[in-house]
This record gives C-alpha cells, structure tokens and sequence, in this order.
C-alpha cells in the first residue's frame, strides 16, 4: 500500500511536470471543463424554465447535484480518464508487455500511471463553488452529510472506475476496442441525470447491474438530504462487488493477451 | 480538370469507406448513443409532462419533442468531427502537413473527404434509423415529400458548414500548436447550443439573440426543424440562405486563416 502511495506521488510529480511543459494546454483544459459546467448548468436552466422541481430534486437541489457531479467526472480525469483512455491501444499494440515486465500491480500501473494534473485546479474551484452555492441557497449542511458525502463519493468514484475499467478491459476479448471510450461515456450519460427521472425496472438496473445512479445522485442526495443507510449500504456493497469484478476481469483478460502479436 | 478532381476526391471517400466498414462496432456504439440520448430526454422530459400535467409545451407534443431530440442527435452525430480535426492538428503540429504542400492535393478537401468517409458508415445506419421511424411512425415526421428534400439539403449545407467551423479552429494549430482543448471545448458546447439536446425555442431570448449572430442555429435545428414541419415553408428559403451565407463566410475565413498560418508553418517533423 505504501509502496504504492510512493509510486502514485512519483507518477503524480512527473505528469505534473510534463504538463507544465504545454501550459497553454493546462489552460485549455481548465476552459473546455468551464464550457462542459456552463452548457450542463444552460441546458438544466432551461428545464427548469418548465418545470419547479424533478420529484423531489428542486431547482437548487439539481444545481448541487450538477456541482457533484462535475466533481465526480473531475476526480475521475484526474487519477484515470487519461489511463484508461491509452487500455486499448497497448493491448493493441502490446505496449502492456513493459507494464507487465515491471515489478508492480499491472492493473494499478495501467489504471493510474497518467494523472491530469489540470483537474487538481478544478476539484478546488468545483469544492468552493459547492460551498459557495449551499451557502448562498441558504442550505445548511451538517457535518454529518459532509463525512458522509465524502464516504459516498469515495464509493461513486471506485464504482465509475469499475464500470469504465470493465468497458475499456473488452479490448482482451474483442482484440481493437477503439469505441470503448465513446461506449462508457454513453454509459455514464445515465449518471449526469437526477435518478428521481428514473423509475421501476430501469431504476431497480440503474442502482444495481448497471449502477450509474450510484455515481453522483446518491453522494448528492447524502449531502443534501442527510445519510440514508440503505443507499451507504447498496453503494457499499456494489462498490466491493464491482471492484472485485474488475480484478477478476482483468486477470482473465491478461491471461488471453498475446502479447506484441495480438 | 473537374473530372481529375472527382477522381481524386472520390478515391479518398471510397478507401476511407473501406477503412471505416472494418470497424463496424463504431455504428453499433453509435447508434446506442441515439438510442440511449433519446431514452434519457424522454424519461427527462416524460417527468416534466406528467409533474405539470400539461400536453405541449412550446408548441411541442411530447412525440414531437422526442422526434426533434431523436432527430437532433442523429444531426448532431453527422455533422460532429473528432477524428478528422485532432488528426488535422496532429498534421499542423507533427510536420504532417509537408506532404500537402509538396503534393497537388488541398489539405482542405482532402480532409472533407475524410470526414465525409469516417462519417459514411453512420449515414447509412441513420437513414436506417430514420426510415423506419418514418414507416412506423408516418405521423411523428416529414409531413410531406418537400420536407424530406428540405431536410436532406439543410442536412448536407450543415455537415458543410460544420466542416468549414472546424478548419477555421483547426488553422489556429499555425500559432498555438496544440488547440484540441477548442475542438473539444467546441464539440461539448455544440451539444447544447445547437439545438442538440433541447430545441432552440426554449432558450431564454437573451441566449437566443446572441445565437442568432453565428452559425450554430443552422447546424442542427434548421435541418431538423424542416423535417419536423415546425418551421414555416416561407422561411425555409431565407434560413436556407443565411446559411449558404455562413457556409460560403466560413469557407473564406478558413482560407485566409490557413494561407497565414502556412506563412507560419515552420514544418518540423514530418
């Protein structure tokens, strides 16, 4: 564990440095994510020119979901977007064989060797906008909601990186799975949305099979409306069953690559 | 000569054409991407009806609000590049861009060509998609044949038009090298403010006002408003004018942006 929290800070120090190298592009990144908050936040005000609330999510409520789920997606880039983007490419062209030649988890070096250090920046402007935002709403959050948040969004960001990690890890099986990246981004759609729009069967599949309502609408309703056990619970529980998968997955699929060849 | 050119360019689309039949799974994603898109605006906006219990709004039924977002997504996938403008500034940045100017092909149509031919697979499975909705549900869109020669004009000056949007942005690679933030920050705005997601009515009218002053209105919901019959035929032909207008505007644009940046261009790589 230690090990690899050191190996983390170095991964962390070098990506650092390489994208001081491109500023303009540490910048541009920086614009890109105000222009995705700006049209998500555009298109959710313009819901709400028809609508006051979604069941029980109001317009407010739907703003700090929005801000958790900027962070969820923030997170997300910051410690595997960039990772996971590169899966496909180095079974392809068995680029995986120098990740498995090194003495150390291949699955935690393919998921965590790139970090996007523009997104630190973000987390801090997203974490004051969520501040800023309840307190202006007149929301007083208690610290309880806050910790329990925090335990929530730990799980929501494990389950989106499970999902995506199972997604990209296809490349083992269907040889060149270039759409993998455009598969799950379809995939988390289902998680930039309220689940109070989703309702019977695809509810009950949103929360469990496919759990994209676990992602950011649960951490959102904890920290808005206060801790609920039985959503910690289910959270926990396929957090811990989608995580074991994924270490399932991607050893049944190292044991089908073929190297340099496949 | 015309006929040199048609040969040329042609034989670009039918190798992209092959390239993009061997990866068919890009249809299938993409085509989930409609389907998904459209089944979310509709339990988003099913939630809205039955919270108001009201029947239309704008103007719009439910159907036709999910024949407009179904529609719209279908557009908005033809006329979106991501593939052929970060290849283009790869080609700017990496020296690429030499072969071009060495060789008697444009890098601006030759590019086209490609974005026509990564994009070939998808109009297919579309005009798949789209016809059946028409046989099944005859009532939901193209009230009559005009509509349908409306839209497939509107639908080709707007896969144009996007072309020309994107070169103008990818000629700023001449001075700042690396400008995939634009495209993307570009394609991530699109999604909203072209009408993609929600149609172009239900905007405030300040957001409206400034809209009106670019090219965004014509490249989804001119098209889809056409063949939803939700614009009046006596203004498709200014609409269709104003956007031959921007079409025409752009293509200069993007050639004076690109004959100063070659000037730049130092060709490193290659």
């Amino acid at each position: 564990m230690v090990k690899n929290l050191k190996l983390f800070w170095a991964f962390f120090s070098n990506s650092l440095t390489r994208d001081m190298e491109f500023k303009a592009n540490f910048i541009g990144m920086l614009f890109v994510d105000s222009v995705y908050y700006g049209s998500h936040f555009l298109f959710f005000s313009v819901i709400f020119n028809y609508v006051d609330s979604l069941l029980e999510f109001t317009k407010d409520d739907v703003t700090l979901f929005l801000i958790i789920t900027f962070m969820m997606d923030t997170v997300y880039m910051l410690f595997i977007a960039e990772n996971l983007g590169k899966l496909n490419r180095m079974i392809v062209k068995g680029d995986l064989d120098f990740v498995l030649m090194k003495p150390v988890n291949s699955q935690f070096f393919s998921s965590f060797r790139y970090v996007n250090s523009y997104a630190v920046v973000s987390i801090f402007l997203l974490t004051g906008l969520l501040g800023y935002a309840s307190h202006t709403m007149g929301k007083v959050i208690p610290l309880e909601n806050i910790v329990f948040f925090g335990y929530s969004f730990i799980l929501g960001v494990c389950i989106f990186y499970s999902v995506d990690f199972i997604i990209a890890s296809l490349a083992f099986w269907f040889r060149d799975f270039s759409m993998s990246g455009w598969f799950s981004h379809e995939i988390m759609k289902f998680s930039m949305r309220p689940d109070t729009i989703y309702s019977g069967f695809l509810r009950k599949t949103l929360f469990t099979i496919i759990p994209m309502a676990l992602v950011s609408s649960v951490p959102a309703r904890i920290f808005i409306y206060g801790p609920e056990a039985r959503y910690l619970l289910l959270q926990t529980i396929v957090a811990i069953c989608f995580l074991c998968a994924v270490r399932i997955i991607w050893v049944r699929g190292l044991a089908r690559y073929e190297s340099a060849s496949s | 000569m015309i006929k040199r050119f048609l040969a040329k360019y042609t034989a670009v689309i039918r190798l992209t054409w092959i390239q993009a039949l061997e990866y068919k799974a890009n249809s299938l994603v993409g085509t989930f991407a409609i389907v998904s898109g459209v089944f979310i605006e509709y339990l988003l906006w099913k939630r809205i009806f039955l919270t108001r219990g009201i029947s239309e709004i704008n103007g719009f039924t439910f159907e036709d609000l999910m024949v407009y977002i179904f529609l719209s997504l279908v557009v908005g996938q033809l006329k979106s590049s991501w593939v052929t403008s970060l290849e283009m500034i790869t080609a700017i940045r990496e020296g690429e861009l030499n072969k071009y100017l060495i060789r008697p092909i444009s890098f601006f149509t030759y590019h086209f060509m490609l974005f026509i031919g990564y994009n070939s697979l998808f109009y297919l499975v579309y005009f798949f998609m789209i016809a059946g909705m028409v046989i099944f549900f005859p009532a939901w869109a193209f009230p009559s044949f005009l509509n349908i020669i409306g839209f497939l004009g509107t639908l080709i000056i707007s896969i144009y038009l996007s072309y020309t949007v994107y070169f103008v942005m990818v000629c700023f690679a001449f001075w700042f090298g690396e400008v995939r933030a634009l495209i993307i920050a570009y394609n991530l705005a699109n999604m909203v403010l072209s009408g993609q997601m929600v149609p172009l009515r239900f905007f405030p009218e300040s957001v409206l006002k400034v809209l009106q002053y670019t090219p965004l209105p014509y490249l989804v919901d001119l098209p889809v408003s056409i063949a939803t019959g939700n614009l009046p035929i006596d203004q498709w032909g200014t609409k269709t004018l104003q956007s031959l207008f921007w079409s025409v505007a752009m293509t200069f644009l993007g050639l004076i942006v690109y004959r100063r940046g070659i000037q730049k261009y130092e060709g490193f790589g290659g």
